[in-house]
């Protein structure tokens, strides 16, 4: 019981020490968006030629 | 060690790295001037004077901005932080100048041939272009001098871990380790072709020259280039731009993970240069594409990083939401805006160069003006306005002075006039590329065809682009005598940033030279090995030089 309680002590330390990333998450994604619309376009145009 | 006042480094090193600053700030003025010309005489609105031929300007261009300017800045830069990290011996910094010397001896020789009209080869050189023999003497003599440098680095980081057994090297003082590491292996390769090649024949010691091995070789130096640009601007931005922010390094063991991939990832991949090439198996083309996908990792952890360091730094500052965190950037300091907006180049810089890299869609891209727009952002953007970021503090901080609130807002106005310019410049080439523009010509109506017809309006696009980044070029250099010579006395602080207290302790395995050195050579072995045994071996007969192909 005590080593269970110690355990979930340890995770929540854990989560408190991670920094909030949401905003870097999103720009990563985006920016990997960006990539495979552009990328995409081209495509279009190289097939169609 | 003699130390003055004010400067920030060793004053004995301060001059060794502002010997450099010099001949590439003075490259950046003459380099320019040759871009503005050539947009002009591409888009039919200048005829050249004195019989000065197009090909004549642009070789200048390329040649002084993509290989002189960056090759001093780059060399001159990571000896400052060298001198910074790990220091710097008398007997060093006398092989760095010995280097020094060597690199502008042979940049001078290249440049009189070049203004002598003996060498309108382009860059790139490509055979069978024949040009004077003492432009090859001097390039050959650029490399030369440049390895000097490569062992100096090497030394000071042996020297420093003889020292300091057991610890882990300075962060900064390891990507430059491996930034040269990547400069050596990659000039292997230049070296073979320039000595072995180009040199006797232009000589005249032998008739003709295999052009497809000419090629490749230059194609494994010529990648790597990229990276050896890209890699300083890297430093600035994981090791730097933290410090700038208010910020710590988000994590020391990303960041050199990312320069160890870029070691082994970014030189077995020349043939995406070459995708439309005869006389290259297919199969070992799409080998080096799928090795050039692989640098895609360390870029993408490069951007996730960066953001990250942002967001945290934000964040701390008290900034909330999901992007509240971008107003916590200090966007007035030039020192941080003008890489930041290199940065933010670096996203369509680096889809574009998937785009090229990307096996048969090559050919909707090869050797159009897309590409020379595709450059004009990676180098001419991402990288120069970090390495211009970089001296709104270098160069003060070299010559004992301080960055004024004027130049800080000059800075400003520069880095948009920057932006500004290229996006109409680059942006131009981009789309007339798409519609077959072709790259490395000059201004022609093509016998009045109608593709053609579409290419002009882009073409005059370029034009004011170029004049508006030649009024950036202008500000830079003021900016750059101003810190020199103007600016008030005054201490201007070198900033080294500290890895994040949350980031996980490096591993030591990151610094195993020998894994690295060993992979990376592998990879190359494996990725050239066949491919070139069978250019040799199933080669056409060699050419003969031309060098009144173009004018």
């Amino acid at each position: 019981m005590s080593k269970s309680k110690h355990k979930t002590n340890d995770v929540e330390t854990f989560s408190e020490k991670e920094p909030e990333l949401k905003g870097t998450l999103i720009a990563v994604f985006g920016l990997g968006a960006f990539i495979v619309i552009s990328w995409i376009i081209v495509y279009v145009l190289f097939v169609s030629r | 060690m003699t130390m003055i006042n004010n400067t920030s480094i060793n004053k004995d090193d301060s001059s060794l790295v502002m010997a450099h600053m010099w001949v590439a700030f003075v490259s950046l003025f003459v380099g320019g001037l040759m871009g503005l010309l050539q947009t002009l005489v591409r888009s039919g609105t200048l005829t050249l004077p004195f019989g000065i031929g197009y090909y004549q300007i642009l070789t200048v261009h390329g040649v002084i901005l993509a290989l002189v300017l960056t090759t001093f800045f780059i060399i001159g830069f990571q000896f400052s932080l060298m001198s910074k990290t790990v220091g710097m011996s008398n007997k060093q910094r006398d092989s760095a100048w010995f280097g020094f010397w060597i690199m502008l001896f042979g940049t001078v020789t290249t440049a009189v041939t070049i203004l002598l009209g003996k060498a309108s080869v382009l860059y790139t050189f490509y055979a069978p272009l024949k040009a004077y023999p003492t432009f090859y003497i001097g390039l050959a003599l650029v490399v030369v001098g440049s390895w000097i440098g490569c062992f100096t680095n090497f030394r000071q980081l042996y020297v420093w871990k003889k020292k300091h057994k057991g610890e882990k090297s300075p962060l900064l003082a390891f990507m430059v380790v491996i930034n040269m590491l990547l400069w050596f292996i990659a000039t292997l390769g230049v070296a073979a072709t320039v000595l072995i090649q180009f040199i006797p024949w232009s000589l005249g010691m032998v008739d003709t020259i295999n052009v497809l091995v000419s090629r490749t070789l230059f194609w494994y130096f010529g990648h790597p280039l990229v990276y050896f640009w890209l890699l300083p601007a890297y430093m600035a931005w994981y090791a730097i731009i933290p410090k700038i922010i208010g910020g710590k390094i988000f994590s020391d063991s990303l960041a050199r993970l990312s320069f160890v991939l870029f070691l082994m990832f970014s030189i077995p991949v020349g043939f995406h240069h070459q995708l439309t090439e005869p006389g290259i198996d297919p199969v070992w083309k799409f080998i080096q594409v799928v090795l050039t996908f692989m640098v895609i990792i360390p870029s993408l952890l490069t951007a996730f990083s960066m953001f990250a360091t942002f967001e945290i730094t934000g964040r701390k500052k008290g900034y909330t939401g999901l992007f509240g965190w971008i107003k916590g950037l200090p966007w007035k300091d030039v020192r941080f805006f003008a890489p930041m907006v290199g940065m933010i180049a670096f996203i369509p810089a680096g889809t574009g160069g998937i785009i090229n890299a990307s096996n048969q869609m090559n050919q909707v891209v090869h050797n159009t003006i897309w590409v020379t727009g595709h450059f004009h952002l990676t180098v001419g953007t991402t990288v120069i306005l970090t390495f211009f970021g970089i001296s709104y503090w270098l160069i003060p901080a070299l010559t004992g002075r301080k960055l004024t609130a004027k130049i800080n807002t000059l800075g400003l106005i520069q880095t948009i006039v920057w932006a500004f310019g290229m996006s109409i410049m680059s942006g131009s080439m981009h789309i007339a590329g798409l519609l077959g523009a072709p790259r490395r010509s000059s201004y022609s109506t093509y016998g009045g065809t109608e593709q053609a017809s579409e290419w002009i309006g882009y073409q005059i696009g370029q034009a004011i682009g170029g004049s508006i980044l030649f009024i950036g070029i202008i500000l830079m250099v003021y900016i750059f005598i101003n810190m020199v010579f103007l600016a008030p006395k005054g201490h201007e602080e070198f900033p080294l940033a500290e890895v994040s207290d949350d980031a996980e302790p490096t591993p030591m395995f990151l610094e195993n030279w020998k894994l690295w050195i060993g992979i990376t050579v592998a990879l190359i072995l494996f990725a050239y090995t066949i491919p070139f045994i069978d250019i040799i071996q199933h080669s056409p007969p060699g050419s003969p030089g031309f060098d009144m192909l173009i004018r």
